[in-house]
This record gives structure tokens, sequence and C-alpha cells, in this order.
């Protein structure tokens, strides 16, 4: 090949990025993250600086995947220092990189929020330079944000393992929630797949939020005006299916978290493959979805309906039902404790019946005061009976001519979502790798 | 007094629904009627007369329909005057008999908590109609896209199926004390208006030609980067169009700016 002289050659210039492709990257590098709530603080407007926070939290919409989009979820940063395996921005990872500054934040979030479309922001970011360098910036961006543009919405930051402690706390006093991620349900697995992280210095910022929030309560006891550290709560996040372990390990995971860590919630995110690595399970067969969705089935019975993870499982049943929903998993197991009197039972044990969620169990309780209640009564509630007609009885007697038969139920059980051939040596949970697949095997049968 | 059974016909309006709960009481009074039960709201003429029923139409009365909420608001607290009003919001036809009989329970039984009885069916009416209402105001909570015009004003467009603007407007006057600010359902025609730092009001029957609105240039900036957001956040292996139209229904997409063209 012959070269004129006209060639030049061309050196890559890095050009500064305009707002537009700045969100496009760091939007895109933080849609991994699971959590996306706006819950947990109540914050009426001061009828002079812009937002206020509802206690139950507020969507916004919800994107194609059908997840719901509340807060601006960015990364502040895509650069990252860490080499997790698992993660997209890890640094030999060959990616588009950018970071925001500060008052471009500033300046989405404010005009965001004001036409409705968010209900506050969610900031996280890779690690520039090093954890204490990034926090700081991450507090940079919500001191302004609250100080300068005075904005009463919703904020949710992470806690960088490993940054200066003073920095966190700072920034959990302008912070609506905070969170740290365990990224792993064990040590043994974080040591394999996230080189740069123990469990010790994701422990120790978890701890030390929590001490904030406690003393925090402690001192608004005291005194009105104190500032409120964290007020929403602390949530985690850990990924599921990248490695090993079991339903019954995640879980007690989870419990140990929320009882020893006082966590608000914790977030359980299905692996999605991204990197190929020897150590990862490989891309096509990763998704766990349905996985995932047994976790957080089983996740509101421990917050919401006062069960305990040993009640789910144990050793020699360490996964959850792929058929059945973890409750009705539960009530099959116990049917030595049905069918239960609608009119008479106590709250724990309405809230143990499937079909039966916190809100219905608490308008029967206080419906039956002033009225016998009966199986229409019931419908009208929100009680979903073809679920807990299986289980309850008003009045004595039961809905239809049922019987209290473990196959018996759990075959009309099945019959109300799919039609799945019932069999028993495909109860447990196995490796998977999409919903369809579970239907057309199962349908080979 | 025979056992006729009385209808009131009234107006399709919190107002005209309350007169009608003032004038049943008055009537049942003035005619010895035995129970309530024998004298009903409805919102306008049946399709077919029934036989041994007089109908009688009411003539909606401010004055009435105040003191009928203050004895609501004094008897049965603030928060059940609340759900009821939500109640007469909602488009369902049987919301006024609903209402009505839902208050003559709470009345009779001396019960703040009235609402709770479910295993009563005007309770569990009313239930169904302020359920209905409220999540809906919930959804336009959620749903509503404001955008910003040339003059700086905000504003917003829906389309409800039940009245539910004035419960969506206190949302927001709490949230932007700053902005000016206007919401147009555009069902309904009436517009909730919002002066920075003053009290909100609803405003009806005003000439409005959408075409003359001019947004502001930072307008069309900020929806693109919106939009970009939105197909960013997604994960493409997860899509689920399903799942999000089940939480999104199809209804609301038309005035909401990440689904716009």
């Amino acid at each position: 090949m012959q070269y004129t002289d006209n060639t030049s050659m061309e050196l890559y210039m890095p050009q500064s990025k305009s707002t537009m492709e700045k969100l496009a990257i760091l939007t895109d590098a933080a849609k991994y993250d699971v959590a996306c709530t706006s819950s947990g603080v109540e914050r009426k407007g001061n009828g002079r600086d812009m937002g206020n926070c509802a206690k139950v939290g507020i969507c916004h919409s919800f994107s194609a995947d059908g997840r719901c989009i509340s807060l601006l979820k960015i990364l502040m940063s895509n650069e990252c220092v860490y080499d997790c395996k698992y993660c997209i921005n890890r640094r030999s990872n060959d990616i588009e990189r950018a970071t925001f500054t500060p008052d471009e934040i500033c300046e989405l979030t404010m005009n965001f929020y004001r036409r409705n479309y968010i209900e506050g922001l969610f900031l996280s970011s890779g690690i520039v330079n090093n954890p204490s360098y990034t926090m700081e910036l991450i507090y940079t961006t919500l001191y302004k944000l609250r100080n300068i543009h005075r904005f009463r919405g919703y904020i949710h930051v992470k806690g960088i393992p490993g940054a200066d402690p003073l920095l966190i706390r700072q920034t959990g006093y302008l912070a609506d929630r905070m969170s740290v991620n365990l990224e792993l349900p064990t040590a043994k697995s974080l040591e394999r797949l996230a080189p740069n992280k123990t469990r010790k210095t994701i422990l120790t910022p978890m701890r030390q939020i929590q001490n904030g929030i406690t003393q925090g309560q402690n001192e608004i006891a005291l005194y009105k005006n104190a500032p409120s550290f964290v007020p929403a709560g602390q949530s985690t996040q850990m990924i599921i299916g990248a490695t090993p372990e079991s339903d019954y390990q995640i879980m007690s995971v989870a419990e140990g978290l929320y009882d020893k860590f006082g966590m608000k919630r914790v977030f359980y995110s299905a692996y999605v493959g991204i990197n190929d690595d020897k150590e990862l399970p490989a891309p096509q067969n990763a998704a766990p979805l349905l996985r995932e969705h047994r976790l957080y089935q089983a996740d509101w019975l421990l917050r919401f309906y006062r069960f305990r993870v040993d009640e789910l499982l144990n050793e020699n049943h360490p996964n959850f039902n792929i058929l059945l929903d973890p409750k009705c998993d539960w009530a099959l197991q116990h049917l030595d404790k049905f069918p239960v009197e609608i009119n008479k039972a106590d709250y724990s044990m309405l809230l143990r019946v499937p079909g039966i969620g916190v809100k219905s169990a608490q308008r029967i309780c206080k419906a039956r005061r002033s009225a016998v209640l009966d199986f229409d009564s019931l419908k009208k509630m929100g009680v979903v009976l073809k679920r807990a007609l299986y289980f309850i009885t008003c009045s004595g007697r039961m809905m239809y001519n049922t019987k209290i038969d473990e196959d018996y139920i759990t075959r009309n059980l099945l019959a109300v979502h799919e039609k799945l051939p019932f069999d028993r040596d495909r109860v447990t949970y196995r490796q998977l790798s999409l919903y369809d697949d579970v239907y057309a095997d199962a349908g080979a049968v | 007094m025979t056992g006729n059974e009385t209808v009131l016909i009234c107006e399709d309006s919190a107002e005209g629904i309350l007169t009608g709960i003032y004038d049943a009481y008055r009537i049942k009074k003035d005619n010895m009627i035995k129970s309530h039960d024998l004298i009903h709201l409805a919102l306008g003429e049946p399709y077919t007369a029934r036989l041994f029923t007089d109908y009688i139409h009411v003539e909606t009365d401010f004055d009435k329909a105040a003191k009928v909420s203050d004895t609501i608001k004094k008897q049965l607290g603030g928060q059940t005057y609340y759900d009821l009003c939500l109640a007469m919001a909602s488009c369902f036809e049987e919301k006024a008999d609903a209402v009505y009989h839902t208050v003559v329970i709470g009345l009779k039984e001396h019960d703040r908590n009235v609402l709770d009885r479910l295993g009563n069916d005007y309770v569990q009416s009313a239930f169904k109609c302020y359920r209905a209402a409220g999540s809906e105001t919930n959804r336009y909570i959620e749903f509503i896209r404001f955008s910003e015009l040339e003059n700086g004003i905000l504003y917003a467009k829906i389309n409800t199926k039940h009245h539910v603007l004035p419960f969506v407007m206190p949302h927001f006057s709490d949230r932007l004390p700053a902005d000016d600010f206007v919401i147009y359902d555009e069902a309904v025609g009436i517009f909730g208006l919002h002066p920075r730092f003053k009290q909100w009001y609803i405003a009806q029957g005003m000439e409005f030609d959408e075409g003359s609105i001019r947004y502001s240039a930072a307008e069309y900036e900020y929806r693109e980067l919106f939009k970009r957001f939105c197909e960013s956040i997604a994960i493409e292996s997860r899509i689920n169009e399903k799942l999000q139209q089940s939480m999104l229904p199809l209804r609301f997409r038309p005035e909401m700016t990440e689904f716009s063209l």
C-alpha cells in the first residue's frame, strides 16, 4: 500500500461531553442498581422552597423493563479504579467513561423535579481516584443541592466503602437514605468476584450509618430541631445467581441485616450477564428472574407478615419452590393450622392465609367488629378468594366443599395461574435460564 | 304514611349530593318515614320509573350542603369526610346513595370509623367509590408532567375518569410553592390554578385554545434529556412491555413526556 503525504494521523482527543451524552452514559451505567424507591420519609413543603416527600414513596414512570422510575438514578462517574468481575464499570472494561460535575447534577435534578418527572436523586458512583475523593464529590453535590438550590425532595446516596467516616457522616445529614452495597451474599464470594473489596470495609460504613441513625433519633427526641441523619433509613443490595449460595443462605443473610443492622430494605438483584469471565456464569444462561421474584416475596413475608426464615426454609429444604410462592408453600406444609375462621382468627394468623394481604387482613379485623363477614364481603375487601378459599371458613363454613389435602389444594392452586403439570421432582428450584423454558420443560414431562 | 319509596334526584356534584342528604333527612322527618332505607339518592332520572316510588328533584343549595359537610366533619371526623368527598368525586352511579346511607349509619352509631364497616353493603359501595377515586388521585400525582411555558408558568394536562383534580392540587401546591402552575383537566373542562406563594383554586368555564401554547426553549431540551434517561435506564435483556403496561396503563400516556414523540 502506498502512503501519500497528506495522510494525517488522527489523534483522539477526548472532547468535553454534552450533558445529554453524559446522562446517557451515566444512566446506562447506573441501571443495574436495583434500589429505586423514594419511601420512608414524610416531609411537608415549607411554603418557600421546592420539594416535599411522601412516606409511601412515589413512582413517576415505568421503564420498558417494567421497573419503576422514581428517582433520577445516575452515577457521578463511571470511572473506576476497582475491578469487580460482575460490574460493567470495572477498570478492565473498555467502555466510554464520563463524569458529571456537581452543578450539572443539580441542574438536572431541579429541572426534572419541577416538571414532576422524578421524586428526587439517586446518586452512586464508580471509584474515582480513591473512596474518599469519590465520597467528597458526592457530598459536594448534595451540599449544593440542599443549600444552594434549597431542594427538599428525596435523596438516596451510596456510602462508598473505605471512605473517610467523617465524609460519610456529613453526607448522611444531607441525604434521606443511604445504602452500602453488600454486593454478594457471602465473604467467600466477595473475595472471588470483587478482589478490591472485603466484607469488613463494607460492613464498617453500614454499622456507622446504623449508629448514626440511632443517635440521630435519640437527639431528635431531645432537641426538636436537631438535624436528621438518614431519616428514611438504610438499605443494601446483593447480587443473586452469580455465586452458588442457596436461597436459605441468602435469606438468612437478609434476616441478619434486618435484625442486626436495622436495614429498611434489602434488595436482590438477579445477576445480569454483562462481562465474560471464567468466574461468572455464562451470560446467556443468567437472569434467574423467577428466583429473584421468590426472594422478594419471602422478603415481604419477613418484613410485613411476621415470618422468620427458619419457617420458610431449612438445611433440607434450602431453596424456594418455583411453582408456588413462599406463602402458599408454607401453608401447604402446615395444613394442620388450617382452615382459619375469618371472624375469629387473630391478625397474625390472618396474615398467613394465602390470598390475604396486609391491607385486607387489617380491613377484616376492623370490619368484623360491626358485622359477621361472609365470602362476598371478603371478595369486595380485596381478598383473593381463589387462593384463600382452601384455607378459610366464614361462620364455620367453607366456601365450597373442598378437602384439606396437600395434593388436592396444590393442584387447584396451580390451576389458578398457568396450567402446569405437577411433578414432585420439579418442585424445588433448579438453575433455569428463562421463564419460558420452565413452562416448556414442564410441559414436556 | 304508605310504604312508598322516595328517590331524590340530585346534581352530580359534592354540593348536589350533600344537599340531597339534607333534604332526605328533612323529608324523613316531615313525612314521618320509618326508615332511611325507604329513601334513596340518585344522580339522574331512572330509565324506567318504578311503581310506588316518589321521585323528587333536589335543587342544589350551598347553605344546606355546608350544614351537612359541617356535621360530617364534626361527627365523623376529617378523614371520613375526606374519603366521602373522594367517593362523591368518583364516576359511579351509586355514589350518592352509598354516601348518604354511610352517613346515616355513621351518625346513628356515632362511629367515626364508619368506613371500616365493610360488612355493610352501603359502606362497601362507598368504599369502592373512594378507593377508585383515591387511586386515580395517586396515579395523577405520579404521572402528571409539567411543561414550562415561555413566561415561566408550568402547565400540565390530564384526562380524568373521576373528578380528582381538587384532590391532586394540594400535593403540588405543597411541593411547588414558588411556581405558578396550571393543571387542565380536559375531560371535565376545569383548571386548577396555583399562583406562586398563594392559595390554589379551581376555575371553570374558561375559553382555552391549546394551540396558543408556547413552550420555553429549555423545555424541549429537558424533554429530550428525560426521554433519553428513560430509554437508558431500562435493562435490554429484561424488556417486558406487558409488565410496563400493567403498571402504567396506556390511557395516561398521551400526556406523558417520555411517551410522546
